[in-house]
């Protein structure tokens, strides 16, 4: 399956703050993209659930959350969309692999590269479900994800309770509620009336020193 | 005892459908545990398995689907979770009136975790936990255990060994297949067949995930390959949202008609899932009651596979690759000593890329600790790897480690026709499955002619039968002994594969280079005995795949005897060469020499500074060939070439796959000095310990820091990711340690990475700490108390420089 990703996204994750790449390092995200192209198997599922809240306090069919970020996010919300999008197991067995090889520069390809990927999947579904709510004269808010601001990776049991993640996708929890396979992501995407302007991006996430945070959108 | 396994496979039975929208519709919430409502909700649950019995289901479950310790840590509570599920059941077939005929099975889901080794829970955890709701399930009452909504292989292993090691109930088990056939960890219909054959499960299939329609092709792919009944409970068709909720798109005569197709496949358990209500049962059994039923037929293919592939013995000769096994082979010796799993990956991807089917893997070394090291290197290799394992020891206790924890159906090598070698090895054959390795050698030696080759082979495959292991699941080596040592050896082997075949039909297998022991130039034996062997019936040759010649000889013989269509794989393999394949072989034995105009030097340096890993072995090799001393070329050279990389990194000028392509060359390089250096290799700066702390699995990051320091003379030692901290203080404190790196790349696991720090604080007061990982800052890393923090790939070199200096 093909994906619209962003070489650019690519060129961040391995340190190119908007520098032009090497010839090794374009290079090696080429032959990245080229193996996962073959090896990723876009999966998703996502659904529409009625929205309670109470100040910061929020309800999804019985999944209680607490986040001051999300409530924000989610200002004049009265639904809201879960989503769980993953590239499969095979970015992860591609880069266990180029380390069992001892290619460490191919495995850090590998991992940006899919990271890229997994971005636009997520846009790529994050549209399809921006249209369904268009159709019925809603806009959506950006996504947020647990693990953003102060909306806690806790909130994962339940939002894979919700989707059926791991029997619709396969994706499985660790035990500090990491995902794996790691090319996954799970977002809740707020659906409001109006097409209000709405930051997307870095820019929504209040974590300022993340270090793969997107400085070029923060500018004027 | 319940007379569900008499009727199983002998006439059509019916499964129930889905409970969650039934329950739903009573009132339970999404986000809310299903299994809880055994206790709080007893009606609703009585209420829906009697609507089951009442439309005729013959084996209705239990809601124990997610009924696990991982969900309901209370153990007491779970218990009573558990057989309060069983009761509901056992209540509702009594009020159906169905006691005869109706079957309470014990429900065991998936846990939602990934197992070893990627992701973090232990096989042994995942066979407890499943194990204790099997105990209670069967105390309760339950008929037997359906396994279902698997995709993953291995937890189903967990599932069915914890069920069977557990209970003497009977053991049924479904999975989870994608539109493409694909389970979502890769398994097909014919890998997943072959495992559960292997467990002796009583029936296998698929539930959940599409609808009947979607399923029909790989129930009939599952009957093609399982002699097995075939149990299919299909979701009501596809999902599609409706007003915000999942609606499938078949109605219930739709679905039955539907079913009434998967029964014609031939089809012997036939069930719904996912939005399938009492009324699909219903008309599913109306509408196939009339459909004749044929049981089951015994198969009798011989196949080993792993999560994804199956090998099948028998069409042509399948080649084991024999590399990963220490015997004669100081570097792999040296890896299993230092617990270098990568470099035996390594071993093993390589073989992979030559051609092997299946790959042995044999860790026997007097000075290490077997089984442990099969337990750790198996599920390493099917981490990376997809091809099928040969599990080969001579040590029971190994081949269960091994056996155990094998991802699929796996070649064992190997049983003998000693007693004690009997009753040792059958019964884990017998357990887990497995294609097993017979050789035809008893107390008394090994038989001198093919006739009594062919004797102890008949009574080992007696032997098995009474395991209840079928010839298909054996294996008879025909013995290959040096031609130099008797000349009339590979005349008897020859002989006995091909009575074996033609008298007993049993498959072979052979050590092939067994047969040149002790004779120059062995290949040219090797191959042609090779080939020999082929035409006599080998099936299963043991080889280096790496060596051109035997290869040759393999594809010469599919090409020659219609194995190869068109040619095509010949023609793949060859296509581009140029020359003879003989005398290219030759040519490529001397090394090209360096381009003229360079210096020597320079090109050295040249060659880690553009990532060239092959190129600076070779001038390595050159120059100390030419008789440059080992240690001016790690100073006046290596050194120097890495430190402008390393600048040119840190400068920004250059990037990191450029760095670590530079490090992989300069690692190549320093293979090649360190063997000419006499005493050991270079003197190391220190030793260090590098680790992904608890919680967290991310390890590129770490890998990154730990070629770099090893390149700059710093011994690594690597705990690895998801890391106790009690195991990286104990390592510390073993080993002397003056710095450890840590690495944490989300913000949930840095309280790790801080506990860490402050148990190593008290244990080892001495070391000092470094700290790395995206979430982290120089702030945060003083925060929680570490003594310095790498923002990137170089700074940890750089500090361990300042540590080590100061002598």
């Amino acid at each position: 399956m093909a994906l619209d990703w962003d070489r650019r996204e690519a060129f961040r994750y391995l340190g190119l703050r908007g520098s032009a790449p090497d010839a090794a390092t374009a290079r090696a995200v080429d032959e990245a993209a080229e193996a996962l192209e073959a090896a990723i198997e876009p999966r998703q599922v996502s659904r529409r659930f009625p929205l309670k809240r109470d100040g910061a306090a929020m309800d999804i069919e019985g999944l209680r959350i607490a986040s001051r970020a999300l409530a924000h996010n989610l200002e004049g919300c009265d639904e809201v969309y879960l989503m769980a999008a993953t590239l499969g197991m095979g970015p992860d067995t591609l880069i266990a692999r180029a380390q069992a090889a001892g290619s460490m520069h191919r495995a850090v390809a590998l991992q940006a590269v899919a990271a890229a990927m997994i971005e636009a999947w997520c846009d790529a579904v994050n549209a399809g479900l921006r249209r369904q709510a268009e159709a019925r004269g809603k806009a959506l808010r950006p996504r947020f994800s647990p693990g953003y601001g102060d909306f806690e990776l806790s909130a994962q049991e339940g939002l894979f309770r919700l989707l059926g993640v791991q029997r619709n996708i396969g994706v499985t929890l660790t035990d500090s509620l990491l995902m794996l396979p790691t090319k996954s992501v799970t977002a809740v995407i707020g659906i409001a009336d109006a097409a209000a302007a709405c930051p997307t991006g870095c820019e929504a996430c209040d974590k300022a020193n993340c270090a793969f945070r997107d400085e070029r959108r923060n500018e004027p | 005892m319940s007379n569900f396994l008499e009727r199983l496979g002998r006439e059509r039975l019916y499964c129930d459908g889905g409970t969650g929208s039934l329950l739903q519709a009573r009132g339970l919430k999404g986000g809310e545990l299903p299994e809880r409502w055994n206790l709080t909700h007893p009606d609703a649950l009585l209420d829906v398995a009697l609507g089951y019995f009442r439309a005729g289901s013959h084996i209705v479950n239990a809601n124990t689907f997610g009924a696990n310790r991982l969900h309901y840590p209370d153990p007491a509570e779970l218990e009573a979770i558990v057989r309060a599920g069983v009761g509901h059941v056992i209540e509702a077939r009594r009020q159906a009136g169905r006691e005869g005929d109706g079957y309470v099975a014990l429900d065991l889901g998936p846990t939602g975790r990934l197992l070893k080794p990627m992701g973090d829970l232990d096989f042994e955890e995942a066979v407890a936990l499943f194990g204790e709701v099997a105990r209670w399930g069967e105390a309760a009452g339950a008929d037997l255990a359906l396994i279902e909504t698997m995709n993953d292989t291995l937890e189903l292993k967990a599932a069915v060994l914890a069920v069977k090691e557990h209970t003497s109930l009977p053991v049924c088990a479904t999975c989870v297949f994608d539109a493409r056939g694909k389970l979502l960890t890769g398994g097909t219909p014919e890998s997943l067949a072959a495992m559960l054959e292997g467990l002796r499960v009583d029936a296998l299939g698929v539930n959940c995930g599409l609808g009947p329609a979607q399923l029909a092709p790989i129930v009939k792919r599952l009957l093609d390959a399982t002699s097995l009944p075939v149990i299919v409970n299909p979701n009501a068709g596809l999902p599609r949202m409706e007003d915000g909720r999942t609606v499938y798109d078949l109605s219930a005569d739709e679905f039955a008609d539907a079913m009434a197709e998967i029964a014609a496949l031939g089809a012997h358990v036939l069930g719904g899932c996912c939005g399938t209500t009492p009324e699909y049962i219903e008309k599913t059994i109306a509408r196939t009651r009339d459909i004749p039923f044929a049981p089951p037929v015994k198969k009798r293919r011989s196949v080993v596979s792993s999560f994804s592939q199956v090998v099948e013995i028998g069409p042509r000769p399948v080649i084991v690759g024999e590399r990963i096994n220490p015997t004669g082979k100081k570097k792999l010796q040296a890896a299993l000593r230092a617990n270098d799993l990568n470099a035996i990956v390594a071993q093993g991807l390589s073989q992979e890329e030559s051609g092997a089917d299946v790959l042995d893997v044999n860790v026997g070394l007097p000075d290490i600790d077997e089984p442990a090291m099969m337990a750790a290197l198996v599920p390493k290799l099917q981490s990376v790897l997809a091809l099928p394992l040969q599990i080969d020891s001579s040590s029971p206790e190994a081949l269960e480690r091994g056996l155990r924890l094998y991802n699929g159906k796996a070649l064992i090598n190997s049983v003998s026709g000693k007693q004690e070698s009997l009753d040792a090895v059958l019964p884990l054959a017998a357990k887990y499955g497995g294609v097993l390795i017979a050789l035809p050698l008893d107390e008394s030696g090994i038989p001198a002619t093919a006739e009594g080759r062919v004797a102890v082979a008949r009574r080992i495959v007696a032997e098995a039968a009474k395991y209840g292991i079928g010839p298909e699941d054996i294996v008879v080596d025909g013995l290959a002994m040096t031609i130099s040592a008797d000349a009339a050896s590979a005349r008897v082997t020859l002989e006995t594969l091909r009575r074996l075949r033609d008298e007993l039909g049993l498959h072979t297998v052979l050590g092939v280079s067994n047969i040149s022991f002790g004779l120059p130039q062995r290949e040219i034996i090797n191959a042609n005995f090779f080939t020999m062997a082929m035409e006599n019936g080998l099936s299963l040759a043991i080889i280096n795949p790496g060596s051109a010649a035997m290869m040759a000889a393999w594809r010469a013989f599919m090409a020659l005897t219609g194995r190869d269509a068109q040619c095509a794989g010949f023609i793949a393999a060859y296509g581009q060469m140029t020359g003879s394949l003989f005398s290219g072989q030759a040519a490529a034995s001397t090394a090209p020499t360096a381009p003229t105009g360079a210096s020597a030097e320079g090109t050295l340096a040249d060659s880690i500074r553009f990532g060239m890993a092959d190129r600076a072995a070779l001038l390595a090799r050159e120059q100390l060939a030419s008789g440059a001393d080992a240690m001016a070329i790690i100073n006046g050279t290596l050194i120097p070439a890495l430190d402008a990389v390393g600048r040119g990194f840190e400068a920004g000028t250059l990037f990191l796959p450029q760095l670590l392509m530079s490090a992989e060359a300069a690692k190549a390089a320093f293979a090649v000095v360190k063997e000419a250096l006499s005493g050991g290799g270079r003197a190391e700066k220190g030793s260090l310990i590098l680790a992904t702390v608890k919680g967290d699995i991310h390890d590129i990051g770490k890998n990154i820091v730990k070629v770099l320091l090893e390149n700059y003379g710093y011994r690594v030692i690597d705990l690895g990711k998801d890391v106790p901290p009690e195991t990286i203080v104990e390592a510390a404190r073993r080993e002397n340690i003056r710095l450890v790196g840590l690495s944490a790349l989300m913000t949930t696991t840095v309280p790790s990475m801080e506990a860490t720090i402050r148990l190593l604080r008290e244990a080892c007061p001495e070391a000092r700490v470094v700290v790395g990982g995206a979430v982290l800052t120089k702030d945060y890393a003083e925060q929680i108390g570490a003594d310095h923090y790498a923002r990137e790939a170089m700074d940890t070199v750089r500090y361990a420089d300042a540590v080590f200096g100061e002598g």
